[in-house]
């Protein structure tokens, strides 16, 4: 599903990945953990391709990111969902337009796209905001929607960096348990995260990063 | 159809957010097409004009002394069917005696004993209004002189090419003007459009993180661009109409124009809709200029 050889990546001289070599299976919950700037966002965005690695292969679906072109990349982005920290809502605009989003980009029709909105607002528990505009919702509904804009696609890989940071506890339950449905549906899952009650609770292989470099591939978190 | 729709939306969206930039987009852009509307309907009368100055030209050919009846019925069917040729008048050598009689009676006595008229057979070409270009002129009058059957052309070379000089003298500065115009316009467009383009950064950052292409961010602003243009245009037609009719209206019957006001006429429709135009495709020069450098080597 997702293979890196080699990566490395610099940002102005600096070094964010070194010598970055993993495998990721379909079906995988990966969490990826580490202190601030250890390179946990530079490897999802190289994942996602909105970075290219200065040195080394990655292979997504048997497709080369490194080699990716400029107007390649929308296409190999709309395989996968990202979610974010900051939501990344649009605030004046209703839940269900935020979520029909990439459906309008990928073209589909407006029933389909009905359907497949009320889909992932339901996966999500908020199919009952479907008209509210995005700006009023808390910070756990905007995450929520966020997760649904991300899904309604039926990505195969879903990509996440630190989705729980900016909530309390309760939310954090919340959205974690949102992660763990969407990865035993069979969706990859890979999320970069601080929060040890998140790693806890999805249970997943943990790569831990720090400097740039892999210190450590748990296969199951004990 | 939904992609559509959402194109249409986000522009309006985008025009209505920003009325106050849109506003001076629209202005900016009607001055442009009014000070260049203003030129070109200078031009464009002034062509009309000299089309019709240009009719009164005439070249006057005079076939051969000894030329038989039935080629000179050929020449004379050849040159009313040159597109360059308005109208064709034959004086025949008996004809152009009788003009002179007429208009000298008091020189008659010189052509007393000469016998038959010693005046040539001519032919007077007049020239199709709006044709005759230097070239077309220079053109009919070479084949004219190289015709087996005609001993001589006559035609007024200055004035005819001095007409021309003015008209290439116009276009020259139409296209100077019009383009200096034009570069205003576009950039206070991009200016425009830039505006909405930056004050929009989250949410293009989002629809690229969504999977959008270059393209469909685009196609929003340059619809608004295009929106910008034709309202620009619009205005700028209807202001120029105004002031047209306002013109044409003050100074009709005065001795200053010399009847010349009551010749003006405003652009045909065909060129009003090429304005429009302008205006849209000066629109979406502005969008594309802003948009290329931003959206093209960014992931």
């Amino acid at each position: 599903m997702i293979q890196l050889f080699h990566v490395t990546k610099y940002y102005d001289g600096c070094l964010a990945l070194s010598d970055i070599s993993l495998r990721i299976e379909k079906g995988e919950c990966v969490l990826l953990t580490g202190p601030s700037g250890a390179g946990k966002t530079t490897l999802l965005k190289l994942i996602f391709g909105a970075e290219h690695p200065d040195e080394g292969q990655i292979l997504v679906q048997n497709r080369n990111i490194a080699r990716l072109g400029g107007s390649d990349v929308p296409y190999h982005r709309r395989t996968m969902g990202y979610v974010l920290q900051d939501f990344k809502l649009l605030p004046q605009r209703t839940v269900s337009e935020n979520v029909a989003l990439p459906l309008i980009i990928r073209g589909l029709s407006s029933f389909e796209s009905r359907r497949k909105v009320l889909e992932a607002l339901r996966a999500v528990g908020m199919d009952h905001k479907l008209s509210t505009i995005a700006s009023v919702l808390s910070a756990g509904e905007q995450q929520r929607v966020c997760i649904a804009r991300a899904i309604v696609n039926s990505p195969i890989i879903l990509l996440a960096d630190e989705p729980t940071g900016n909530l309390d506890p309760q939310l954090t339950t919340e959205i974690a348990s949102l992660f763990k449905a969407i990865n035993t549906r069979g969706t990859t899952v890979m999320m970069a995260t601080h929060n040890r009650q998140v790693v806890e609770q999805l249970n997943g292989r943990i790569l831990r990063l720090d400097c740039g470099h892999l210190v450590s591939d748990q296969g199951v978190y004990r | 159809m939904k992609r559509l729709w959402y194109f249409i939306r986000e522009a309006y969206t985008s025009l209505r957010t920003h009325r106050t930039s849109t506003l001076i987009g629209i202005l900016t852009t009607a001055f442009t097409l009014i000070s260049f509307g203003i030129f070109l309907l200078l031009y464009h009368n002034v062509h009309n004009l000299l089309g019709q100055v240009q009719h009164t030209i005439q070249i006057i050919v005079y076939p051969k002394n000894d030329i038989e009846s039935g080629k000179l019925h050929d020449l004379q069917q050849g040159l009313k069917t040159d597109p360059a040729v308005d109208s064709l008048t034959f004086i025949s050598k008996q004809d152009a005696l009788t003009e002179f009689k007429e208009q000298f009676p008091e020189e008659v006595y010189l052509l007393e004993g000469l016998g038959e008229s010693p005046f040539p057979a001519s032919l007077i070409l007049t020239m199709a209004a709006k044709t005759p270009t230097t070239d077309l002129i220079a053109n009919l009058v070479n084949r004219l002189q190289h015709h087996p059957d005609i001993d001589r052309v006559r035609y007024n070379r200055d004035w005819i090419e001095r007409l021309t000089l003015i008209i290439t003298y116009m276009e020259f500065g139409a296209l100077v003007v019009g383009s200096i115009l034009a570069l205003a316009s576009v950039t206070i467009i991009a200016i425009t459009v830039q505006l909405a383009f930056h004050t929009r950064q989250q949410e293009i950052e989002i629809l690229r993180l969504i999977g959008a292409t270059s393209l469909f961010i685009s196609i929003p602003y340059l619809i608004e661009g295009a929106i910008l243009g034709a309202a620009g245009a619009g205005i700028a037609l209807g202001f120029l109409r105004g002031g047209f009719e306002l013109f044409t209206h003050k100074t009709q019957g005065l001795s200053v124009f010399g009847g010349f006001s009551s010749a003006l006429e405003f652009f045909p429709l065909p060129l009003s809709l090429i304005l429009i135009a302008g205006g849209i495709l000066l629109g979406c020069l502005g969008t594309l200029t802003t948009i290329y450098g931003s959206l093209r080597f960014r992931l």
